[in-house]
């Protein structure tokens, strides 16, 4: 064989080969190719083995040109093997035959009442805006509940409140609170200002249970006590509050009202969130809703916890958690909260 | 408080539309809770004249009634009414004209055609109550008058929210004055007629000087009752009182007018000469207006004569002195009652009155002699009679304090910036006295404002009269400080969240508590927060544990085919401990039904069990230290007493969990008989627990464990826990961590055995065990059990 002939079958060799490795369909096919080509008894190795009869020069030139017909025999056979289990594993992937749309499988999951998830929108707000959590109880003296309050006895504001009256063993006259600021006066005989709290939780009135009213409820209050403390401060922060609440268009506006614990008092609205403040059902066409109570430290609520009211002012703001919720949430008889219906649990 | 705007007219200058009007006193803090619009709300009403009346040929009573409309046009009605007479003027409405919602068409009565009737105030919505006949107007009115000329301002109700501090807006005086102030609009006074006065008034006897500071009357003598003029009438209606005749109505008129209340007494049922104003004697007996009889404490301030009481001052009359229809010499009393002691007797014996209400609030002490004249004027044009003099008893005139301030200091409460000039303007119509002159000012309010005692008030009014618009957002200030939560509070919340997501539906319920209830579940009524006056029965006590609550729920929604049920509930319970309330942070949990509720997922719809619920116990107190569980030696009365764990914090029951007793299920009307449960208090795990607290990982190995199972024999007495110890408590050179992997009892072991089987992994920080290493620590474990279990392998 000349090297001239050689070089000619080498090139045979890899035309044909080349063509039926990509004509092959299957992994079996190429590995087949694969043995014919570059087996023990293939093609190239039957080739390789006129060498030997090759002059030194003729096998020095014969040599790599063995070596780049194996290498690129190979490099087709690899290509084509990856194609092909590619190919193969895909047409497997596509035999799933599985309904998607059948139900999910149940991944057990409870959730937060609803008046917990309001709560706590609130209590994540006004934290970011530096209140601190305080606790006060809920079976407390008329001391705290109302005469340190500014609510004296004898007087209409204190029968206002419909209160519970709670039998124990204590000297004092207990109640069940009738709101969230007893915690002021809690807090105040304890800590000298600058104090800044809030105070979520349970409140109770010996009022009716009907649509709009039930016995046991939540009101969240604010307390902010330092020097130079005014009305503009309550109503930046409650602004602040607000927009956090119901977004960042909120716009908020003060009524004057009257509160025993605060002086002067306003009540705050918020431009209806529902109508943008044009008038709908839900402001009952006023534009303005009514969200909470507020004021400025009444002298005599710091006085009687020990802040001398010459030197310190602050302000303070109440607001119902049920009223929102039921605003923001669609629910119209305040008896649905208490009431724990899975299917309305379920919703939020 | 109602205020009937054309009444409100009469005491100041108003065009505004009723919402306008609503908008100012709104922007004043007085809430406008409605407006019911009033007045002429008819049309084709016009004044004729009756010229001849016959009557009906089929009735008795019925009458033929010829009109003269004016301009020469004449009508023929059906009249029924008793008062009808030739030559009144009336007002006739004619086939088509509107009555209210109502238009009138012919009609046939007792077989004669009327096209048209003549009206009674009320069926011209002038009055509420039913009128006695048709309304008989001025025979001055030129005949053809469009009725509605006549009643033709139209007019509203309006009712007021009057917050308890502002008892001098409860009247239509008062209301002018406020918008007064506001409009810089002058108050139209009244200025009754006076009379000189003939005879003497019955003397007054202060003898409680506390309860009453100050006390006007007189008498007028020689009255007839009779029906209060039509105005008063009206007005009265509209107050939304019945008027009745007018030595009644026009104490009530007065009120309402100059928010002063008058009682009105028979002079001939007073014994003597003198009224006496005392404290009630302990145990003395009165009885009412009402009929009501009430046994007296000596905190009750009574009127009375000299043999008797006869009236609860301020806030009624008794049965033996009131007005009766031929009452010819009446007694006017016209006082100031102290606010507190009203109060207590409306309280004390549950009766309240539109006097009582306005004396507990406290009214205007200056106002006593003008709402005498008023009332007196009123009396004498309805009733005639002859006044007395008139006796005043105001021993200590009343003052209000002085205020001092710096206008600096309106402006820094309210962190406004409202001119000197405008605060001087607000506080010069508000004041009784105001001097301006130095750099502190002074303020004194007058009578009918009490509630202006310091700058804080003055600050109020200045805000209400310049707008609270003038308060600004103030500018930006920061308050760096931190406290930490209460930790009771992180606590609930960190439970409330780990059942959350373990599948479990948080539940608020009311917190009172039965006490049959109380006693089902095994607690002492006398150790619980009882509520003295409670809403209903059964909800007498505030609840010691959350479980009666959430097995409630479960019934409940059982009822509203809801049967797959995980709840909680997170919030404090109450009990008394030596007397003295005590509130925990609880939390508890119920489970029935099953688990998941897609029927089709059949392998995932298992019911929970005793080791589901441990589970859950588990994962909510996961990295707590100090925690265990062991089953209950004595279960609460409400758990099974078998299936029953306590929690242990440092060796100290803080809850158990566990099945539900039949019978508490019972007690709560739950129909599932499987029902699972956990109450924990949070208290005792508070120690030791901070939000702020970062938890050291332990160090974890990265070569791979040797595995081994291990099966053992032993007697069935022999709780799990026994054979955990032994594996958790022998000691070994390397790690180990063990799986309960099977547990068998049955017919291939011999009888009152079992066989537990454990896959054990063994390891080590550093390397890789050797098999000997491996086999060391398993035969140990092994030899370890045979000793204290008296186990065999298998």
């Amino acid at each position: 064989m000349t090297l001239q002939e050689f070089k000619e079958l080498c090139a045979q060799i890899e035309r044909e080969y080349t063509g039926k490795i990509a004509s092959a369909s299957a992994l079996e096919a190429v590995e087949e190719l694969r043995v014919a080509a570059l087996g023990r008894k293939g093609a190239l190795t039957e080739l390789l083995k006129n060498l030997k009869d090759f002059s030194i020069e003729d096998k020095k030139a014969a040599g790599p040109l063995g070596n780049a017909l194996k290498a690129a025999l190979t490099r087709v056979l690899e290509e084509k093997t990856t194609a092909l289990a590619a190919q193969e594993l895909n047409e497997q992937l596509n035999r799933v035959d599985l309904d998607l749309t059948l139900p999910a499988r149940p991944v057990p999951c409870g959730k937060r009442h609803p008046l917990s998830i309001a709560q706590k929108r609130m209590t994540d707000i006004l934290s970011k805006l530096g209140f601190t959590w305080a606790e006060g109880p809920w079976v407390e003296d008329e001391k705290h509940n109302f005469d340190m309050l500014n609510i004296p006895k004898h007087h209409p504001a204190r029968d206002a409140q419909d209160t519970f009256f709670a039998q124990t063993g204590s000297p004092l006259s207990m109640v069940l609170r009738t709101h969230t600021s007893n915690v002021q006066s809690r807090f105040m005989e304890k800590h000298q200002p600058p104090l800044r709290i809030m105070a979520p939780g349970r409140v109770f009135r010996n009022d009716s249970l009907d649509a709009t009213h039930s016995p046991v409820f939540h009101q969240i209050e604010g307390l902010y006590v330092d020097k130079n403390v005014s009305m503009a401060d309550l109503k930046r922060d409650l602004s602040a509050f607000m927009k956090g609440l119901l977004g960042d268009k909120t716009e908020i506006r003060f009524r004057p009202s009257f509160f025993p614990f605060t002086e002067p008092s306003a009540e705050v609205d918020v431009k209806c969130v529902f109508c943008a403040g044009k008038g709908c059902h839900i402001c009952k066409g006023s534009g303005w809703i009514e969200m909470l109570g507020s004021g400025v430290v009444h002298p005599n609520v710091l006085k009687n916890c020990g802040i001398d009211p010459e030197k310190y002012s602050g302000y303070a703001f109440g607001m119902g958690v049920e009223r929102l919720a039921m605003m923001m949430m669609n629910i119209n008889d305040i008896r649905a909260f208490y009431e724990n219906d899975l299917r309305l649990l379920n919703q939020f | 408080m109602k205020i009937l705007y054309s009444w409100l007219k009469d005491f100041i200058d108003l065009d505004d539309t009723p919402e306008e009007l609503a908008q100012k006193l709104t922007s004043l803090g007085i809430e406008v809770a409605s407006i019911e619009k009033k007045g002429a709300d008819f049309e084709g009403v016009n004044v004729a004249q009756i010229t001849h009346i016959e009557d009906h040929p089929n009735s008795d009573h019925l009458h033929l009634v010829d009109l003269d409309l004016g301009g020469g046009k004449t009508q023929r009605v059906v009249c029924g009414a008793p008062n009808v007479a030739v030559g009144q003027k009336v007002p006739l409405a004619r086939v088509g004209a509107r009555l209210g919602k109502t238009v009138l068409g012919p009609a046939k009565i007792r077989g004669v055609v009327s096209e048209g009737m003549i009206c009674s105030s009320d069926e011209l919505g002038l009055t509420s109550t039913r009128a006695r006949g048709i309304l008989v107007l001025d025979e001055n009115i030129p005949l053809g008058t469009d009725v509605r000329t006549l009643y033709g301002k139209s007019d509203a109700l309006f009712d007021l929210e009057i917050t308890s501090n502002r008892p001098d807006l409860m009247s239509h005086l008062g209301v002018a004055r406020e918008l007064s102030a506001l409009l810089n609009k002058p108050v139209k006074w009244p200025s009754p007629k006076e009379y000189a006065g003939e005879g003497e008034s019955l003397k007054v006897d202060i003898r409680a000087p506390q309860g009453c500071q100050r006390y006007t009357g007189r008498i007028i003598r020689g009255v007839k009752n009779a029906p209060s003029p039509e105005l008063i009438q009206e007005r009265l209606s509209a107050m939304g009182l019945n008027p009745k005749n007018a030595l009644v109505d026009v104490t009530n008129y007065v009120m309402f007018e100059l928010g002063q209340p008058l009682h009105a007494f028979d002079r001939n049922e007073i014994d003597g000469d003198t009224i006496v104003v005392r404290w009630a004697e302990k145990g003395e007996k009165f009885t009412l207006l009402d009929g009501r009889e009430l046994t007296l404490d000596e905190n009750t301030l009574m009127i009375g004569d000299d043999k008797k009481a006869t009236a609860l001052a301020g806030v009624m009359g008794g049965l033996n002195s009131g007005i009766k229809d031929d009452t010819t010499d009446i007694f006017i009393e016209s006082a100031y009652f102290d606010a507190p002691t009203t109060n207590k007797t409306s309280k004390t014996y549950a009766v309240s009155s539109d006097s009582s209400q306005r004396f507990e609030r406290g009214t205007d002490i200056g106002m006593t002699e003008l709402a005498l004249k008023r009332a007196t004027e009123l009396f004498v044009a309805a009733c005639g009679g002859t006044p007395s003099k008139i006796r005043d008893v105001y021993p200590q005139p009343y003052e209000n304090p002085v205020v001092r301030f710096t206008p600096a200091q309106i402006n820094g409460i309210l962190g406004a910036d409202i001119p000197e000039d405008k605060l001087k303007d607000i506080f010069s119509r508000l004041a009784l006295k105001f001097d301006a002159s130095g750099s502190e000012w002074t303020f004194q309010a007058p009578t009918h404002r009490r509630d202006l005692n310091h700058r804080w008030d003055l600050a109020e009014e200045a805000a209400r009269f310049a707008g609270f618009d003038c308060i600004p957002v103030g500018e930006s200030r920061a308050f760096v400080q931190f406290n930490d939560n209460p930790k009771g509070v992180d606590l609930l919340e960190l439970f409330s969240e780990k059942l959350a997501g373990l599948g479990f539906y948080e539940c608020k319920n009311i917190d009172f508590l039965g006490e049959k209830e109380l006693k089902d579940f095994g607690f002492d009524p006398k150790n619980a927060v009882k509520i003295k006056n409670a809403m209903a029965k059964g909800w007498d006590y505030m609840r010691p544990t959350l479980l009666p609550a959430l097995l409630k729920n479960i019934a409940f929604n059982q009822s509203r085919g809801n049967r797959d049920l995980a709840l909680f509930e997170a919030t404090r319970t109450f009990t008394l401990i030596k007397g003295f309330p005590a509130e925990t942070y609880t939390v508890s949990g119920t489970l029935c039904g099953r688990l998941t509720h897609r029927p089709f997922f059949k392998a995932n719809g298992e019911k929970p069990d005793f080791y589901f619920l441990k589970g859950v116990m588990q994962n909510l107190l996961e990295g707590f230290e100090g925690v265990s569980f062991a089953p209950s030696a004595s279960a609460p009365v409400y758990m099974h007493p078998k299936m029953c764990m306590d929690v242990l914090v440092n060796g100290k029951k803080a809850g158990v969990f566990g099945a539900v007793h039949p019978l508490a299920l019972k007690s709560c009307d739950v129909k599932e008989n499987e029902v699972w449960a956990f109450e924990l208090a949070l208290k005792p795990l508070e120690k030791g627990f901070s939000a702020q607290q970062f938890k050291p990982a332990a160090a974890v190995t990265a070569f791979p464990p040797s595995l081994r199972d291990l099966s053992v024999m032993l007697d069935k007495t022999v709780p799990y826990a026994a054979v955990a110890d032994v594996l958790k408590n022998t000691p070994l050179p390397v790690g180990l961590h063990f799986d309960l992997i099977d547990l068998y009892e049955g017919d291939r072991l011999p009888q009152g055995k079992k066989s537990v089987t454990f896959t054990l992994a063994f390891s080590a920080p550093d390397r890789t065990l050797k098999d000997a290493e491996t086999d060391a620590a398993f035969n140990a474990l092994l030899e370890n059990l045979k000793a204290k279990t008296g186990a065999e392998l298998r």
